[in-house]
């Protein structure tokens, strides 16, 4: 018998414990052999083939995640990972320094947009809409809207003509396929994400928009048609950016916008982190670096104030694309939001064409813990404070506002979107609800999240080609095309009650708030 | 023939006052009626005669619903235009509106005739059906239809003439046939806008047969019967009926494999830069896609052999000399570990490949 210490770290310190039927187990090896964690092998109990069991390392570093692979593949119902509430793996991991992990913030308070309801519903005041014919219009802006007495417009005989050029907008989809890189997505969820908008757009008719994330574009991409769909990003590493300029000549055609990441809401105040890990040869090569882990400053160096961010950043990514294309700022949501939104909605060249707000509950490939759980702001009062401020100010509308961050975190984001337009935002940005539907089996009660490792289970968040391999892009991509239509479907399902053929876009009328301080806080009628 | 005035002098009567006035006349056996209306709703019906002879009403001004709730039975003659809901839940009269009506016209309309000598607005036939237990029913349209018409249409018949319809417009108005289950419409010009789940045709020779007696009551009734040879030539009549519902098809839907190779970057968008032939793998895959690989250590094996026996893919070789000679076939380990696991003298070590 081996001897054993009180501080050894045990099965029962980690946060699964690996549930094993020794009665239903028929020894096929399916269960170890797909764990990407390592988390289990098979041990002689007693000698002979009979004897076999399967063991769950007492490791640390070979922690089960909880990722379920094992009972997926298990014919005999015989494994399976449950969750251990009495581990102490906060304070035995952290021998290794601090704890980082993908996925989202797993503290989970109360949701403030399930406790708003759709309570105005258009009855005898005015009709309600038939949902599935009346003809909507579900488009949000993306660039930077003229007031119409701003707009530079001259009586030329019977016409209107422009006397001056007028910033660039795009009508797009009101759900936006968010930021998440080449590196830290897999090449395949990467494609299935862009394969899928691209479906979107021309199968479906649905201008759904794709944002390209920090890691640059792949140069096919960049050179194709396709590249209409795509919001490109620059965020504080530039990364990927040469070749985006480089590619300029061979353009077919603009992007879709451009979005400038100051901050992202999972980890505020913390730039990209791309371990070593995930730096695949072809990372390296979009990205201009070697295999490393990589490290994007918190901030974009070189800028030191709200004016020169609007002036500097956005002056040269709409040069970069001749003034034709959009371009907009990505914050994470914060306590001092509306001052910059403030600022925002100042800059006098019309040159700021979308404020992006990121919540607390946004999800990440990679961060530190303790910014995942304790850093960041709730997106649902935020986007109602700017939307609030630029009301005071006759602005609203000018600069539109996306919200992400936790959007469709319990499976409906239909409802969440339609909320959040309600309170005042424009459109909403969705992520980690795309790699989920992509087959990613983490969640925000700590299952999984190991999308730093390079150990992604589901060939997501990894650029291990073996585990990329288990990810099939074309299903992958029809399960979101799906979600997308159900989407709508469910957007017009919530319009229609409340009588709006568009987007109802601050109309907090259209909610009750199930909570006297929600209600109170948001600016929207207190129900019971 | 019972004459009604509804002003008198500065004083007109009610809806209420007139319908019940109607009623009473009705219930002693008057039958034939000449309303000078100022607005009044719902002349018309819903009214019988106890002996079964026919009721007739002659309007003029009347208030919306005209003719609403008719029953078998009953002539509503307007002469001049209605408004709103004209023959709303027609459910077996016979009513004439000599010039426009308003919207709604002919709305939930289950059974007798509706004859419209103008326009009709908004919505006209919308919701129109037909009970298989009475004869179906029918609008008539001499000039046009507004928009939305024939919205959620389940039966009936209706004609739209384009009388004095412009070139290039629709005689029906925008998005008409929304939602039809059930029925016919028949035109004359072109119809755009139309649903994806109607079909427009040719009307046949029972559809001719039924529009030409149809036409020559119809236009005698609106007092146009000299418009008869313009609107039967055959030629400019078309047909809109719904796809039956068997033969409804979800629009067609591009399997997402054939989107990729047809309408995506040749190759993917990461050709250039990584070799990937798109091959799916299983959770377990064997060869080059296993996590982690067996490797046999001879110095310590003692020939046991039970990893032979204990390996679930039967992939452990052994050569046969002196001492047995082992190896894991690569084709169909999956590297589960079993053997390393079970192995009493430690020979089978799993080692982790690194990945990329
Ligand atoms: S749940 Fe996942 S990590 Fe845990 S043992 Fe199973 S496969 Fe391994
Ligand atoms: S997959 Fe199931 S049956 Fe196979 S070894 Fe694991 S627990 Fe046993
Ligand atoms: S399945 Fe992959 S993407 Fe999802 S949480 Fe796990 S490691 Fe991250
Ligand atoms: S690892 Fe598993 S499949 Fe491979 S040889 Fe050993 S027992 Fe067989």
């Amino acid at each position: 018998m081996a001897s054993v210490s009180v501080q050894d770290v045990s099965r029962n310190d980690l946060p699964w414990l690996v549930e094993w039927r020794q009665d239903k187990c028929v020894l096929c090896g399916m269960c170890a052999a797909v764990c990407t964690a390592d988390a289990i092998c098979f041990t002689a109990s007693r000698g002979g083939v009979r004897g076999a069991a399967l063991r769950q390392r007492a490791e640390i570093s070979h922690a089960c995640t909880g990722c379920g692979m094992c009972t997926k593949v298990c014919q005999q119902d015989a494994v399976r990972p449950v969750r251990n509430p009495d581990n102490r793996f906060p304070l035995l991991a952290r021998a290794g320094g601090p704890l980082k992990r993908g996925g989202r913030s797993n503290l989970n308070p109360p949701r403030t947009l399930d406790k708003l309801v759709v309570g105005r519903i258009s009855q005898m005041t005015d009709p309600a809409l038939d949902s599935e014919r009346h003809t909507f219009d579900l488009r949000a802006p993306l660039g930077r809207v003229l007031p119409v007495q701003d707009l530079p417009l001259r009586v030329e005989g019977d016409s209107l003509a422009l006397t001056a050029p007028t910033p660039p907008v795009r009508w797009i989809y009101p759900l936006l396929f968010s930021d998440m890189s080449i590196g830290a997505l897999s090449t395949r969820a990467w494609e299935a994400i862009a394969l899928a908008c691209a479906y979107l757009n021309e199968q479906c008719r649905l201008p759904v928009r794709m944002c390209s994330g920090e890691g640059g574009l792949p140069g096919r991409l960049l050179e194709s048609e396709h590249l209409k769909y795509m919001i490109v990003q620059i965020a504080s590493g530039h990364f990927g950016w040469n070749r985006i300029l480089r590619a300029l000549p061979r353009m077919k055609t603009d992007p879709a916008g451009v979005l400038i990441k100051i901050g992202q809401g999972a980890k505020p105040g913390d730039g990209g982190l791309l371990p070593a890990a995930k730096v695949a040869p072809h990372i390296q090569s979009i990205r201009g670096v070697p295999r490393a882990t990589l490290h994007s400053p918190a901030n974009h160096q070189g800028l030191y104030s709200i004016e020169e961010a609007v002036q500097k950043m956005h002056l040269s990514c709409n040069a970069a694309f001749g003034f034709r294309v959009p371009v907009a700022i990505k914050c994470a949501a914060s306590a001092t939001s509306v001052a910059v939104y403030n600022n925002l909605l100042r800059d006098p060249y019309n040159i700021c064409g979308g404020f992006f707000l990121d919540g607390i509950q946004g999800g990440t490939g990679a961060a530190n813990e303790v910014s995942l759980e304790h850093t960041g702001h709730p997106i649902v009062s935020k986007v109602r404070d700017c939307y609030r401020a630029a009301l005071l100010q006759g602005r609203q509308g000018q600069i539109p506002l996306w919200a992400g961050g936790g959007v469709g975190q319990t499976g409906h984001a239909a409802a969440d979107a339609f909320k959040l337009i309600c309170l005042g935002a424009n459109g909403v940005l969705v992520g980690r609800l795309l790699i989920q539907l992509l087959g990613c089996v983490g969640n925000e009660h700590g299952r999984c999240n190991a999308c730093n490792t390079g150990r992604c289970p589901a060939g997501i968040c990894t650029q291990d080609m073996r585990l990329v391999r288990r990810l099939d892009v074309d299903r992958g991509a029809q399960a979101i095309v799906d979600y997308m239509l159900a989407f709508d479907a469910e957007l017009r399902k919530l319009l229609a009650p409340v009588g709006n053929s568009s987007l109802p876009v601050g109309r907090a009328d259209a909610l009750v708030a199930t909570d006297k301080a929600v209600a109170d806080a948001l600016g929207v009628t207190y129900a019971c | 023939m019972v004459r009604i005035k509804t002003l008198d002098g500065h004083r007109r009567r009610s809806t209420q006052e007139l319908l019940q006035t109607i009623e009473a006349a009705v219930l002693r056996g008057d039958t034939e009626f000449d309303i000078e209306a100022s607005g009044q709703h719902d002349i018309g019906g819903p009214l019988w005669n106890r002996e079964g002879k026919e009721l007739l009403f002659r309007v003029r001004n009347p208030g919306q619903r005209v003719g609403a709730m008719c029953l078998p039975g009953t002539t509503v003659l307007v002469d001049g235009p209605a408004p709103a809901d004209a023959g709303w839940l027609n459910s077996g009269g016979r009513i004439v509106i000599r010039g426009d009506a308003g919207d709604t016209a002919g709305h939930c309309a289950a059974a007798g005739v509706i004859q419209i000598g103008g326009r009709a607005g908004a919505r006209a036939g919308s919701l129109m059906k037909h009970d298989p237990q009475y004869e179906e029913p029918s609008l008539w349209v001499l000039r046009t239809v507004g928009d939305f018409s024939f919205e959620f249409m389940g039966g009936g018949r209706a004609v739209v003439c384009g009388l004095g319809c412009a070139p290039a417009v629709s005689p029906l108005g925008a998005r008409p046939c929304v939602g039809m289950v059930g029925g016919a419409v028949y035109f004359r010009g072109e119809a755009d806008d139309l649903p994806e789940d109607v079909l427009l045709s040719a009307p046949d020779d029972n559809d001719m047969s039924w529009l030409k007696a149809g036409l020559a009551n119809f236009l005698a009734s609106v007092g146009h019967p000299d418009l008869l040879p313009e609107l039967s030539d055959r030629r400019q009549w078309n047909k809109i009926t719904p796809v039956p519902f068997e033969q409804r098809k979800r629009a067609p839907v591009m399997d997402m494999g054939t989107f990729r190779r047809n309408a995506w970057v040749p190759g993917g968008i990461f050709g250039d830069v990584l070799e990937d032939d798109g091959r799916v793998t299983e959770l377990a895959a064997p060869g080059d896609e296993r996590l982690r690989v067996p490797v046999w250590n001879g110095e310590s094996c003692r020939d046991c052999r039970l990893c032979l026996k204990s390996c679930p893919r039967k992939a452990i070789v052994r050569t046969d000399g002196e001492k047995g000679v082992y190896s894991a076939a690569c084709a169909r380990c999956v590297g589960c570990g079993l053997c390393a696991g079970l192995c009493p003298c430690g020979a089978w070590r799993m080692t982790e490949i690194a990945s990329v």
